[in-house]
């Protein structure tokens, strides 16, 4: 051949219908700037090179991203500049599945999105559902829910402090978070009979109730529960290393969470004591006795802070629930085949990281119509395009962890 | 290439399994595992007769399957499908010294952080305090595919996550290994009809050890690890020329 | 059920309106054509009256005829939540204005139901695939994508599949896509 062909990309020519695409050729996966030319304006305005610049990919295999998460950075130096973050790794197309399901196979289906507190992602599922159904749920279901709940905060926020040391360097907290995280799963599992994917929560109620090997566990952590998470705490807490990296990092604060959709921990350590708990109180949380954390610094230690005082505030409330779990029955009455009336819900529960709600569309059969999931992480996830450039990388990696974004949820 | 298995044997666990004699035991040929000319570009395809398509058209026409990426790796020599000896002069006499490699291998499978979904969860949780891989030597969970041995695939693999995952498992140098751990990497799991996922990691890379369960507990990926370790002793892991792809029943 | 929210959103907004304000349970929902939806929402957020400063929400609706966004807001001066639809829009071109302009954290809600369903959002200036890979032809959550789909053009392709990429020899037409009235 005596004209050389120019390489054109299979991303830039037509993709053919021929279905065997070779994977080594997958767009954009292996290449930090992306083989076609940019589509938006977002994407020029990233993937032009100032002077002294640099790209660097951190891939979707990397220890630091919390999951498959792509970010490319833009470097001047070790100083990040901009980011793009590449999603969809994860992404399983639950809200698709949802609408082929059943009412009550999309509990199982809202399980996996943020896999470590998933009962946080089935409850605003459930509630939408009951919405529609007009179920009223028993108050011995509603305390059970509100028991197992706070179980799994304490379960998340446990892991948070674990994986914040980590990004930090620590390997010694991520060891004792695991240890809380074993105890809390293994009494989950004598309640739900699973360790990390609950599937607890029914429509109308709980799917089993109170046991005793559950109460015994329960019991047993809850006699050592303070004095161990104060241990585990004042590992860090009193850590010069560790504070000193964390104060003054990634400062958000009042007005930039808001306009950034942020809600939970991260909107109140910038000051706004936001709880839907207390806000817009559903379930049996009136009744409890409670209180908000809230910081005014909007930096990494304030948000770190305040999900320490929150795991103290659910010891509380599993306390209060213990003490005035009422009789009766877990579940409500309800069809075997439900078929709600045609209409929508919308249902958002205060979870570890922020508001996970559910919007459904009804359209009177036995299947959800439309099914729609919103999900914490996603919402932050998008804070650290704002919060990280400026800072060095391993700053950068610090004020990631400090938003504790769970990949399963970003891409649902 | 397949092992010569008496009628006692099992499921790989067993005094009458291949796995109880060691390698250089009399009566286990281990010159039956050595690869001879074989035709790498063709995968060695087993005949399947344990079942049958009602569609004659599906499957291809009961071809053998066409995954030409890793043929083409393998053809072009980078992947040397041995196991990694030391010489050509010891592929026919079994020495202690390879039986003391083995040992080795097995002790300290290094894997590689491959945590996508909830099962790394319980992959982490296996690894930390509570449940202790390191008694086995696994600790350190590598950041970089150079150093692995084992890539331990643990969550859903979804279509975007299938190249990058592969491109892994191609980086890691021989011998290595891999292990499927969890519903979804086995067999697509509860995302079996979703638009975005493969059904299972073995339709794009050859897998050793399948750890089923949603997500399995720690204990169930040690018992699979514990099984990864017999096969490195054995050198029954890692079959490149082995067919890729899915081999369920249709009646599953 | 907040009655005084219903009143102050009809007067204020009551030429806007195409469909009554419905109210149940502790949700209030309007309904306004696409192109009143930068207005309506800048409204919300800024007037002290009303006060929806926390965006809770942003989804798409394929109802099957027509297709939707749905936005949800919280204030504090309301115990509900306000749902507000944009209605109206077309199946085959989707267009609605961004409220990236009021907040920065709809730009990758929007990305996703551009990815899902094809609405193109004027005024987001990143609006490219947010889940799916960026030569992905379909948009997985529109009624007509039938699961399994579309597999053959995924960057997984190439791999034996289970399940034949056909639409099933029972599968409903094309005409018959669920339809509700959303």
């Amino acid at each position: 051949m005596t004209t050389a062909t120019p390489h054109v990309h299979p991303a830039q020519e037509v993709p053919s219908d021929d279905p065997r695409v070779q994977l080594d050729e997958a767009v954009g996966v292996f290449e930090p700037i992306p083989p076609y030319p940019p589509r938006t304006e977002r994407e020029s305005e990233f993937y032009t090179l100032g002077d002294g610049e640099m790209y660097i990919n951190m891939g979707p295999q990397h220890p630091s991203t919390h999951g498959v998460l792509r970010i490319v950075l833009k470097l001047d130096g070790e100083n990040v500049v901009d980011l793009d973050p590449v999603l969809g790794y994860l992404h399983r197309g639950v809200e698709k599945l949802c609408e082929n399901a059943d009412y009550h196979h999309t509990i199982a289906y809202l399980d996996p999105l943020e896999y470590i507190s998933s009962l946080f992602c089935e409850w605003p599922g459930v509630l939408a559902f009951e919405k529609l159904l007009d179920v009223e749920v028993p108050r011995r279901a509603e305390y059970i829910r509100v028991l197992s709940t706070e179980l799994n905060r304490i379960l998340s926020h446990s892991l948070f402090m674990g994986w914040m040391a980590l990004d930090l360097g620590g390997l010694t907290p991520i060891l004792w978070s695991f240890i809380e995280r074993d105890e809390i799963a293994e009494m989950l599992a004598a309640l739900t009979g699973q360790r990390l994917l609950f599937n607890y929560l029914r429509i109308g109620g709980v799917n089993g109730d109170l046991n005793h090997e559950f109460l015994s566990r329960l019991g047993d952590w809850m006699t050592r529960a303070t004095t161990q998470i104060e241990n585990n705490l004042g590992l860090l807490n009193e850590n010069e290393i560790f504070v000193r990296r964390m104060r003054g990092l990634g400062i958000l604060d009042k007005e930039t969470a808001f306009r950034m959709a942020v809600t939970g921990p991260n909107l109140r350590a910038s000051g706004v004591p936001l709880d839907f708990r207390r806000a817009h109180p559903y379930s049996v949380f009136p009744e409890l006795e409670f209180d908000i954390p809230t910081r005014d610094e909007c930096d990494c230690l304030a948000r770190y802070l305040v999900r320490l005082d929150e795991i103290k505030q659910s010891l509380r409330i599993i306390d209060q629930c213990l003490h005035n779990m009422p009789d009766g029955p877990i579940m409500a009455k309800l069809p075997r085949l439900l078929r709600p009336r045609p209409g929508r819900a919308y249902a958002a529960v205060e979870g570890p990281r922020g508001q996970y709600a559910a919007y459904v569309v009804s359209d009177g059969t036995d299947q959800p119509f439309r099914m729609r999931i919103h999900d914490p992480s996603f919402v932050h996830l998008q804070s650290v395009g704002v919060l990280m450039p400026g800072h060095l990388i391993a700053d950068a990696m610090a004020v990631m962890a400090s938003l504790d974004p769970i990949m399963g949820g970003v891409d649902k | 290439m397949a092992l010569k298995k008496n009628a006692r044997s099992g499921h790989g666990t067993g005094s009458g399994d291949a796995t109880a004699a060691g390698s250089d035991a009399p009566g286990n040929q281990p010159a039956a595992l050595t690869v001879t000319q074989t035709a790498v570009a063709e995968p060695i395809v087993v005949a399947n007769s344990l079942w049958r398509s009602t569609d004659p058209n599906a499957y291809q026409g009961s071809l053998e399957p066409d995954v030409t990426h890793l043929r083409e790796v393998e053809a072009s020599g980078i992947a040397r499908h041995d196991d990694a000896r030391w010489s050509g002069a010891l592929d026919v006499i079994p020495t202690k010294a390879d039986y003391v490699l083995d040992l080795i291998r097995a002790n300290s499978l290094w894997p590689l952080l491959s945590g996508l979904a909830c099962c790394a969860m319980e992959m982490m949780s296996s690894a930390t305090s509570r449940n202790d891989m390191d008694r086995w030597g696994m600790f350190p969970f590598r950041a970089s595919p150079r150093q692995a041995d084992v890539l331990i695939v643990a969550g859903t693999l979804t279509t975007k996550m299938a190249g990058p995952l592969v491109r892994l498992w191609e980086q890691m140098p021989e011998p290595k290994w891999c292990v499927a751990m969890g519903d979804c990497t086995c067999s697509g799991g509860r995302y079996k009809r979703s638009y975005a996922t493969i059904e299972g990691i073995d339709r794009v890379m050859p897998v050793d050890v399948y750890v089923p369960g949603c997500p399995p507990r720690p204990e169930g990926l040690i018992y699979g690890m514990m099984k990864l370790q017999q096969l490195v002793k054995d050198r029954r892991g890692h079959w490149p020329d082995r067919a890729v792809g899915p081999t369920v029943p249709e009646d599953v | 059920m907040d009655a005084a929210l219903k009143r102050r959103l009809q007067t204020r907004f009551g030429a806007q309106l195409i469909a009554p304000i419905h109210q149940r349970h502790d949700e209030t929902e309007i309904r306004i054509g696409p192109g009143d939806v930068p207005d309506v929402c800048r409204a919300l957020h800024d007037e002290p009256a009303f006060g929806f400063t926390l965006l809770a929400d942003l989804a798409g609706v394929d109802t099957g005829d027509v297709m939707q966004v749905v936005y949800h807001l919280w204030s504090e001066t309301s115990p509900d939540w306000l749902r507000v639809v944009a209605d109206g829009l077309s199946r085959e071109d989707p267009r609605v204005p961004s409220i990236t302009f009021l907040w920065k954290g709809a730009e990758w809600m929007e990305r996703e139901a551009y990815d899902m369903f094809g609405i193109t959002f004027e005024g987001n200036r990143d609006l490219r695939r947010i889940y799916m890979p960026p030569d992905y032809q379909s948009f997985p959550l529109r009624k007509d994508f039938f699961l399994p789909d579309d597999a053959a053009r995924s960057p997984g392709a190439g791999v034996r599949h289970m399940e034949q990429s056909h639409a099933p020899t029972n599968a409903r037409s094309a005409t018959m896509i669920r339809k509700t009235r959303a």
